[in-house]
């Protein structure tokens, strides 16, 4: 028995010693398969380039497909492998990381999409308000029949954002220009968006844009010619002739600039609670098209450019032009141009933010309002 | 043009795309159930297809041959079932239930690589002769569907009429009802029960080739999403009757595709929640057999056969 303590302990004298050059072990937890093609597919890239960044200063593991309700054993197992950070990259993880971290003072957590901090967790977002945008700009100027589809996974403030930001770029091409909205009520349901993609065209919709996570709509648009958005990962494969731009996640260079302060110790197990990463086109995280590195398919962009626009700010330009020049804006500060700046009424009506107010991003994370020229159902919307 | 006739014909012809795999699958899983065996690896069985159909196309080039893929795949599937099931008389339940959890993890394993690009060449588009030359109807409900939702209609009629009229429906439906009967009449029971499974999981698996090869072509995993749990609630809902099961995806593609276009107006859950609520009338009908034969479960469903045993 005695023995058995001495080996053990020599055991652990060995292991903090090797500890000062033992590479930084970061562990990733996904709710989906690798293979998704689309959240948890976009942080595994993001975990790849991170390692790549660091070599063999870091050594990234992953755990995927666990069930949100299920978490708390999976960081147990982490942690007994040596995790010093894990990254929680639902927003459904949060509760059992919370608890966790509570048990393990000494991790660093981060959660992703997430609400809630703690000394050792911090949450990190990249959002695609500012690319739904954009993408807005871009369908209002391709649409014949101005009406265009959307379709939604859920009526939650993330989405909602992106509907608004879509429809409030496709109004600033065309005031007339309709954002309908069809939701799935699930992240995953394949059928029902491709029954959802063909009802918005049987209602008139010429291009479709979608927050979900299937390539579905893309290619039941191809069908008929349409253009449409990709989401997500670059979805350009599954129909190269129609579609026209997207939205692109770069998680790594949030999980590099998290890691880097990790290891030069400013961030460490004691302070972070007042960090919170809402990441945009500014630091890089999103990226507005469908393939990496071209924000609009060379076939549109003829299109595009023809497409003449008297802008009250910008005078005589066209689409193309005030595309660009809006994605430069906003990749050089918030401050310079965003979408929801006030004044901004909501679609009843009613004011929501008076004018030269610029929300917050905590204005931003709870948005439950639909902006003119959204159509359709809207759960939870302030009367 | 009446905008309300667009609309009732444009509904109809989105329920039968929406509902072709489900009519196929169903099927299959009526004529297993009519022989007495419950599979609830249906789900499974479908996926293994898909992946299956989706794999041979892309690498063949040909989508048909994918199909047959699809098919073989599946009626291996439902023979893993078979032979738990009518053979080693383990608990068709709990047999099929892990086909359908062994299908989905294989399938998402396998599939990994193939994940992320669409089909190459899919199935195309059919116009039936004559009939998509009619005003309204033809170019929106005629054109524009795919071969398999016409075969799948026309199946349903064959499977009718083989169920109904011919030596082979009767000893299906003979084993299904009373086995020891079928038995003591020389009918080889478990013989026929293998057989009625495996076309079963061949019906499923070109449920699922459908899905990947012309519904939505690409593989995604988990890509049947629960098609098949449908599937199997429709073959209740049929009362086990092919040319009912015609009726029954037509009333749950209807309500699916209306929870999309009159979502304006109605709750969606709401209309997606209404074929369930109609399969629990149908099962409830069916606790009342004795009000008359058409509404009856087959009287062996569920029960293992072993010779000499009651």
């Amino acid at each position: 028995m005695r023995r058995m303590v001495l080996a053990l302990l020599s055991l652990l004298a060995v292991s903090v010693a090797g500890a000062q050059d033992d590479p930084l072990k970061v562990a990733f937890i996904y709710v989906g398969p690798v293979g998704d093609y689309g959240f948890s597919y976009a942080h595994d890239l993001g975990r790849q380039a991170l390692q790549e960044h660091f070599g063999d200063r870091i050594e990234t593991v992953y755990v995927e497909s666990v069930p949100e309700p299920e978490v708390e054993p999976f960081i147990d197992q982490l942690i007994a492998d040596g995790a010093d950070v894990i990254f929680g990259t639902s927003f459904g993880f949060g509760d059992g990381m919370l608890a966790a971290a509570q048990r393990y003072p000494d991790v660093i957590f981060g959660w992703g999409t997430g609400i809630a901090r703690a000394p050792n967790v911090l949450t990190y977002m990249a959002d695609f308000y500012q690319v739904y945008y954009l993408n807005g700009l871009v369908a209002a100027a391709l649409s014949d029949s101005g009406t265009l589809g959307y379709v939604a996974a859920f009526p939650i403030p993330e989405v909602k954002r992106h509907i608004d930001a879509f429809a409030l770029g496709a109004r600033e091409v065309d005031p007339e220009a309709e954002v309908v909205v069809r939701w799935l009520y699930s992240w995953f349901d394949p059928a029902g968006a491709k029954e959802a993609s063909e009802a918005l065209m049987a209602a008139g919709a010429d291009v479709l844009a979608f927050t979900e996570d299937t390539p579905t709509v893309i290619q039941t648009a191809a069908e008929r010619g349409y253009p449409s958005f990709s989401h997500y990962a670059s979805m350009v494969e599954f129909s190269p002739e129609t579609v026209v731009s997207g939205q692109i996640v770069h998680w790594e260079t949030i999980y590099i600039d998290i890691v880097e302060n990790i290891l030069d110790g400013t961030y460490t197990s004691t302070n972070l609670e007042d960090v919170d990463y809402f990441w945009l086109l500014e630091q890089g995280a999103v990226e507005m098209g469908a393939a990496q590195g071209v924000p609009i398919a060379n076939g549109f962009v003829d299109e595009l450019t023809w497409f003449e626009i008297d802008h009250p700010e910008l005078g005589a330009t066209n689409a193309y032009d005030l595309v660009m020049t809006r994605l430069e804006q906003m990749s050089e500060s918030r401050e310079t141009f965003d979408p929801f700046a006030g004044p901004l009424l909501d679609r009843n009506g009613a004011e929501v933010y008076p004018a030269g107010y610029l929300p917050s991003i905590g204005d931003l994370v709870g948005l439950e309002y639909a902006v003119p020229g959204v159509v359709g159902p809207w759960d939870n919307e302030p009367r | 043009m009446d905008v309300g006739a667009v609309f009732v014909v444009t509904t109809l012809a989105r329920a039968l795309a929406f509902s072709t795999p489900l009519l196929w699958a169903a099927l299959g899983e009526i004529v297993a159930e009519r022989a007495g065996v419950v599979n609830l690896g249906v789900e499974g069985m479908m996926i293994v297809g898909a992946l299956a159909g989706f794999v041979v196309a892309q690498s063949s080039g040909d989508p048909w041959l994918g199909l047959a893929a699809a098919a073989a795949t599946g009626a291996v599937a439902g023979a893993l079932h078979a032979f738990f099931a009518v053979i080693v008389r383990a608990d068709m339940y709990v047999s099929g239930l892990a086909l359908t959890i062994f299908g989905l993890g294989l399938s998402g394993l396998i599939g990994r690589g193939w994940v992320g690009r669409p089909l190459d060449r899919s199935m195309e588009f059919v116009s039936l002769p004559l009939l998509s030359q009619l005003p309204l109807v033809g170019p929106r409900l005629f054109q524009g569907q795919y071969l398999l939702t016409w075969l799948g209609l026309l199946a349903a009629l064959m499977l009718w009429f083989v169920l109904h009229h011919t030596r082979l429906g009767l000893v299906t439906r003979t084993v299904g009802e009373n086995p020891a009967a079928a038995d003591a009449a020389g009918v080889r029971v478990v013989q026929v029960r293998f057989f009625a499974v495996v076309f079963g999981g061949l019906m499923a698996g070109v449920a699922g080739g459908f899905l990947s090869l012309a519904y939505r072509p690409s593989w995604g995993q988990g890509m049947t999403n629960g098609l098949g749990w449908i599937a199997l609630a429709m073959a209740i809902f049929a009362l086990w009757d092919p040319l009912r099961a015609v009726l029954a995806a037509l009333l749950f593609g209807t309500f699916f595709t209306l929870s999309f276009s009159l979502q304006d107006r109605f709750a969606p859950q709401l209309l997606t929640m209404m074929p369930y609520l109609f399969t629990i009338l149908a099962l409830t009908l069916t606790a009342f057999r004795k009000g008359g034969r058409a509404f009856g479960a087959p009287e062996a469903l569920g029960q293992p056969y072993t010779r000499g045993e009651r």
